[in-house]
Parts: C-alpha cells; sequence; structure tokens
C-alpha cells in the first residue's frame, strides 16, 4: 500500500483532492485497493476500462496478484506526484537519467528478487503502463550485460538447443552481422 | 498474454514466458553485440534478435530519436540495423573538428568544422570569425551526409559554402552544380579524411546489381579506397561517367540537400563555374584534394577546467579569432590559437601557457587589482556592440580570481639583441570573470583581450550566415 514517505505528499495534495474520483482495483486473489482514478489511469488499459463506461468502480485485474499490484499502485502514485510537481515526467530511460529526480527512487523500485521483477514485467505490460515496462525491462536488460551466452541461459532459464558446432557457427555469423 | 506464474515447476518465470513485445523492449536496452551473444543462447531467439522494424528501430530511437528523425533516413526504406551501425559510427563527428595540415589552394578551406544533426542527414559547417568587427561567427554548409534508401553512404562536400538555388526541382543534373561526392574514412576516433569520391557515378549507376554485396561492405567498414569499391561492384573501370548521373539520385535526396544548403544565390559566376567543372571532369580531374581533419576533443569548460574548450577574441591583429584552452595531464594549460585558412601553414601559434592551473581567488591585493583596473579591454569595435548598453558589461564585469601565465616570447633565447630578460615581458594574468567568460593580458602592455565562448550546450553561438553580397 502507500508507504509512509507517500502519505506526506498525499496529504499535502489532499485538500485538492477532497472530491476526485477513486477507483478501486481487485487484485486475482480478491484483495481490493482503492486508489485515486488519476493515479489508476497510469495504466493505459486501466485507462480506457474507465473511459469505455465499464467500470462501475471495481475493476478486476484477474492476471495480478496483491503483491504486486500493490507495488505497480506505488509506481504510479509517485510517477503522477512527480508529474504533478514540475514539468512531465521524463519516464524515457535514454540520456536524462542523471537529471530526472526519480531515478534513484526507480533504483531501489527495482532491487527485488528476479521472481517479483518478471511478475512486474508482466503486470506492467498487462496494464499498460510504458515508464513502468520500460523500467523493469532495462533492469532485465541490466543482468545480461557482461554476461556469456552460458550465463545467460544460466540466470533467465534459457534452454540450449544448438550443438557446440552450431553454436560457434551463430557465433561466428552474429560477430559479422553484429560488430 | 500474461501467463500465469508456474509455481509447481520449479518457481520461476522464463525469459520465453514473455510476450514477443516484451522480449523486444527487453532486447532494445542491449547493444549490438550484447543482443549478438543473446542470439547464442537459444535457436528460437535468432529471429527475434533479427526483427528490424521493432528491434532494432527501438535501438536506434533510443540513442539517437533525441536527436534526428529515425524514420526518415533513408526515406523509411533502409534497414534499422544497417541505419544503427552508420549512426553509431558518425556520432563520434558531432562537435569541433580542425583541418590538419594544408587545406585546398584557392578554395577557402574551413580550420574549424562544426557536426550537428539533421532530421536525416549529419552536416559540418565552416565556422569562421566573421569580419564585421563583432563577436559573431559565420556558417557555411561544408558537407552533408547520408544514406539512400538502397543503404548506399551518400556524402557531399560543398567546396564554396555558397551553394546555388536550383530553379527547377526536376533537373538534378548532378554535374551541372557545385557539389562533390565525397568519401568519409575514419581513422580512430578523432580523425578523418575526406577525400573526393571520383566514382560516385558509375558507382551509382550499378548500384541496383549489386546494393546487397555494397551494402553488407559498407556495414562492416567505411574504411574504403577506391579500389575495394571497383571490385565489389565486379571490376568497373576507374573512369568517370557523368552520362550516367542524371536522375541517379533520388530526387527526393537531391533537393532535401539543396534545401538544407541552398538559401542564397551566386548571380553570374555560375554559368563560368559549370564550364570550368564540365571541362574538369571530362578530363577525371580531381575538383577537391583530400584533407585531414582532427576532433578538439575537450571543446567546453568544466568545473575543474574552466578555460577548457573554444573561445573567439581579438588579439595581435584587431580581427576575430579562435583560440583553443588545452589542460595537459601533466597539470598545465596552453592556449593556441585555431589556423586560419589565409596562412601557409595550419597556423598553431602558442598565445600563452602556464604549468600551474591553480587560481588565486579574489579578493585581490592591492596591486593586482591595480593591474587589472588601469588596463582597456581589447572588444570587437563595431556600432552594433555598443547598441544595446547591456553587450558592454564586461567593463563592469567582476573578477572572481586570477592566473598567472606566460606568453610564447618565453622561449626566445635571452640573448639575443642583448635585451636584458626581464620576466615582465612575458609574465601576464588569466582574469576569470564571474560570468565564467575570461581576459588574458601580458604586463608589458596595458590590454585584456577578453574571449568568449564558441559554443554552449552543443549550439554554436551568435552565427551569422554568408551573405552574397
Amino acid at each position: 500500500m502507500a508507504s509512509s514517505s507517500t502519505s506526506v505528499v498525499v496529504s499535502n495534495k489532499e485538500k485538492e483532492n477532497k472530491n476526485t474520483k477513486k477507483v478501486t482495483l481487485k487484485s486475482s486473489d480478491g484483495e481490493s485497493f482503492e486508489v485515486d482514478e488519476s493515479v489508476a489511469m497510469e495504466s493505459q488499459t486501466i485507462k480506457h476500462i474507465i473511459e469505455d463506461g465499464c467500470a462501475n468502480n471495481e475493476i478486476p485485474l484477474p492476471n495480478v496478484t496483491s503483491g504486486i499490484l500493490s507495488r505497480v499502485i506505488e509506481y504510479c502514485k509517485k510517477h503522477k506526484e512527480a508529474a504533478g510537481e514540475s514539468e512531465p515526467s521524463v519516464t524515457s530511460y535514454t540520456s536524462n537519467s542523471t537529471t530526472n529526480p526519480l531515478t534513484e527512487w526507480d533504483t531501489e523500485f527495482v532491487k527485488v528478487d528476479q521472481n517479483t521483477l518478471f511478475d512486474l514485467i508482466l503486470a506492467a505490460n498487462y496494464l499498460d503502463i510504458k515508464g513502468l515496462l520500460d523500467l523493469t525491462c532495462k533492469t532485465v536488460a541490466d543482468m545480461m550485460k557482461g554476461k556469456t551466452p552460458q550465463e545467460i541461459r544460466e540466470t533467465f532459464h534459457i534452454k540450449n538447443d544448438y550443438t557446440p558446432e552450431e553454436e560457434a557457427e551463430v557465433r561466428k555469423e552474429n560477430q559479422w552481422a553484429f560488430e | 498474454m500474461a501467463n500465469p506464474k508456474s509455481d509447481e515447476m520449479g518457481g520461476s518465470i522464463s525469459f520465453t514466458d514473455f510476450p514477443e513485445d516484451v522480449q523486444l523492449c527487453i532486447l532494445s536496452f542491449l547493444t549490438p553485440s550484447e543482443v549478438s551473444t543473446f542470439a547464442c543462447t537459444s535457436k528460437r531467439f535468432v529471429s527475434l534478435c533479427r526483427n528490424d522494424a521493432k528491434l532494432w528501430f527501438t535501438m536506434c530511437h533510443r540513442r539517437w530519436g533525441s536527436k534526428t528523425q529515425i524514420r526518415k533516413w533513408g526515406n523509411g526504406k533502409i534497414a534499422f540495423r544497417l541505419l544503427y551501425k552508420t549512426l553509431n559510427e558518425w556520432e563520434n563527428l558531432i562537435g569541433f573538428w580542425r583541418r590538419s595540415g594544408r587545406g585546398n589552394i584557392g578554395i577557402s578551406s574551413p580550420p574549424l568544422v562544426f557536426f550537428e544533426w539533421g532530421p536525416s542527414f549529419l552536416t559540418g559547417s565552416r565556422i569562421s570569425p566573421s569580419k564585421n568587427g563583432t563577436y559573431s561567427v559565420l556558417k557555411s554548409p561544408f558537407l552533408w551526409m547520408t544514406l539512400s534508401q538502397e543503404g548506399q553512404t551518400v556524402n557531399f562536400l560543398d567546396p564554396d559554402g555558397r551553394a546555388e538555388v536550383l530553379d527547377c526541382v526536376g533537373e538534378m543534373d548532378f554535374s551541372d552544380n557545385d557539389l562533390i561526392p565525397v568519401n568519409l574514412s575514419f581513422m580512430g576516433k578523432t580523425h578523418f579524411v575526406v577525400e573526393e569520391n571520383m566514382n560516385f557515378f558509375a558507382f551509382s549507376s550499378s548500384n541496383s546489381n549489386s546494393s546487397s554485396n555494397f551494402r553488407r561492405s559498407s556495414s562492416s567498414s567505411n574504411m574504403r579506397c577506391d579500389d575495394e569499391i571497383e571490385d565489389s561492384i565486379g571490376g568497373d573501370s576507374g573512369s568517370f561517367s557523368p552520362s550516367h548521373s542524371p536522375g541517379s539520385l533520388p530526387e527526393r535526396l537531391m533537393s532535401e540537400m539543396y534545401q538544407h544548403f541552398a538559401n542564397r544565390t551566386s548571380p553570374g559566376s555560375g554559368d563560368k563555374r559549370r564550364q570550368r567543372r564540365k571541362e574538369k571532369e571530362r578530363q577525371g580531374k580531381r575538383k577537391w584534394e583530400a584533407e585531414h581533419f582532427v576532433k578538439i576533443v575537450n571543446c567546453s569548460p568544466t568545473l575543474t577546467r574552466p578555460l577548457q574548450g573554444l573561445w573567439k577574441g581579438i588579439y595581435d591583429d584587431m580581427s576575430l579569432n579562435f583560440y583553443l584552452v588545452v589542460y595537459e595531464d601533466n597539470g598545465g594549460i596552453i592556449c593556441r590559437r585555431v589556423g586560419d585558412s589565409s596562412e601557409r601553414f595550419s597556423s598553431y601559434g602558442l598565445v600563452f601557457w602556464t604549468s600551474n592551473a591553480t587560481f588565486i581567488e579574489s579578493p585581490l591585493s592591492p596591486e593586482e587589482k591595480y593591474l587589472y583596473d588601469s588596463r582597456m579591454h581589447v572588444r570587437p569595435l563595431a556600432a552594433e556592440n555598443y547598441i544595446h548598453e547591456e553587450l558592454l558589461s564586461e567593463e563592469t564585469e567582476m573578477v572572481s580570481r586570477i592566473l598567472n601565465i606566460n606568453s610564447s616570447y618565453d622561449l626566445v633565447i635571452p640573448d639575443l639583441a642583448g635585451s636584458t630578460t626581464n620576466p615582465r615581458n612575458v609574465e601576464g594574468r588569466i582574469w576569470q570573470y564571474i560570468s565564467g567568460t575570461f581576459g588574458f593580458g601580458f604586463l608589458r602592455d596595458n590590454f585584456i583581450i577578453d574571449l568568449k565562448h564558441v559554443s554552449q550546450n552543443g549550439c554554436v553561438l551568435d552565427t551569422k550566415e554568408l551573405c552574397s553580397d
């Protein structure tokens, strides 16, 4: 749910947001989360559901467990607040990450075990939250850097279907194609 | 779409469980060699790693999407993998370069060139000091680099910096104009050679037969001599065939290039130039001799090196010139003038140096204060500088700190002409202003030469277009 740090910021804005619409999101394991509609709309999927009028104030998300959903909501809240306070939040991970004030927060946010990270990716994809998807995918990509193919296979449970000769061939071919 | 967690089967989601778009998103954060390493993990990922439309496009867009329009390059028809390779190499050009060695005689050869991104091409502009008595600089076209929709590297050079306007877009006969096709060969990251591409026409006419061959070789190396090109297109002769030229470059490419280069006319002289050029072409003569350029690696000041980079100011001959301040590894600083093409050699004259880059902070001693206050600031004299009083802020510029320097005369042998080696002849000061700019001067006179930045945040300051009058 909301961590104590975010609730401090939220309370400052509560006076303005007293009458904002809320929606309830229901996880696959039956837990309900009430959030501001504007925060929930960080998810394009939820945004379309609301705009199509199918919300009924409770949106079931059968693909997302409560543990993951709470984290996703935390992300959306944080980024929505940052967007509200200054210029539109820079959620692209290209060149300006050092000037983005959320970079540190994001880095901490993805310090989780691999299963949680992968679940976050699937949730971000299903809920269509670009910033979260980019953040989590980049984190996975960073896990691949500097590893040999065998190390990558082990980390990501990829089955090796090459014979040693085939692998050498592919490596040689790719050296030319990619370098 | 999303797959349920398989907790009974070993407890982890595999990369293969991700939908393809997610897999591509992950891979798009990698470098090409890392993507190739990933392709070696399993057969099923090979086609994923070659996904041009999504993966390689995203990789291009992530790196350069904010600087150029990825989809416009090559009219949107080239493979993004090729584009990545090209942009990865060309990106190194962005910034300032100075000519090394002799330039082409009789043609205005730029001592200073600045490369920047265009929407679907790269441009190099000559940067030269204006002669109108202000701090402004002239920026005129020099090089234009892009890819054709067949993936061919297309580079053109404007020898005079005054491209003609074409009246009719349809008449794209290349030989009628002043632009010269060139090859750019890189030698490491800080040196390139520009030479005329004598085979451009013969090459582009056979292009349709060998485009795939060419793409392979161009993507592996940009170090190309004319012989290699001939081999790859099946032994074409080295001669020049102007008859192939009309229409050999797509009109769109030519018109873009002209839109970029040409916003001025050169009345009258165009015909004579055309005749001379056609004559030269028939003889297969070169219009342009190869020139070398070296990168100015540190062209802006930093926090720890506040004097570093390219500056402009008036010194010696009362005209605006460029100066390069370099911090040496031994902790010293050297300032040199960046060459002027009218001089015999690409001049690299020493202006001042110091072995100790430690500043003396303000407040200054009374002697130093007097030394500064009693000096006259040397600045461009144009009336324009005085129209808006704000431009004269240097008069009251606060000095934040000073540095002891020496001038080049220090290297003169003291015994000559029996002169006493008065250290005051060579000793000088740098006065750094609060604004970050600085002025320098020597004890032998009472002037201060105020320098300004040539560029800031990747843009050239105070530019003026060349006027045709």
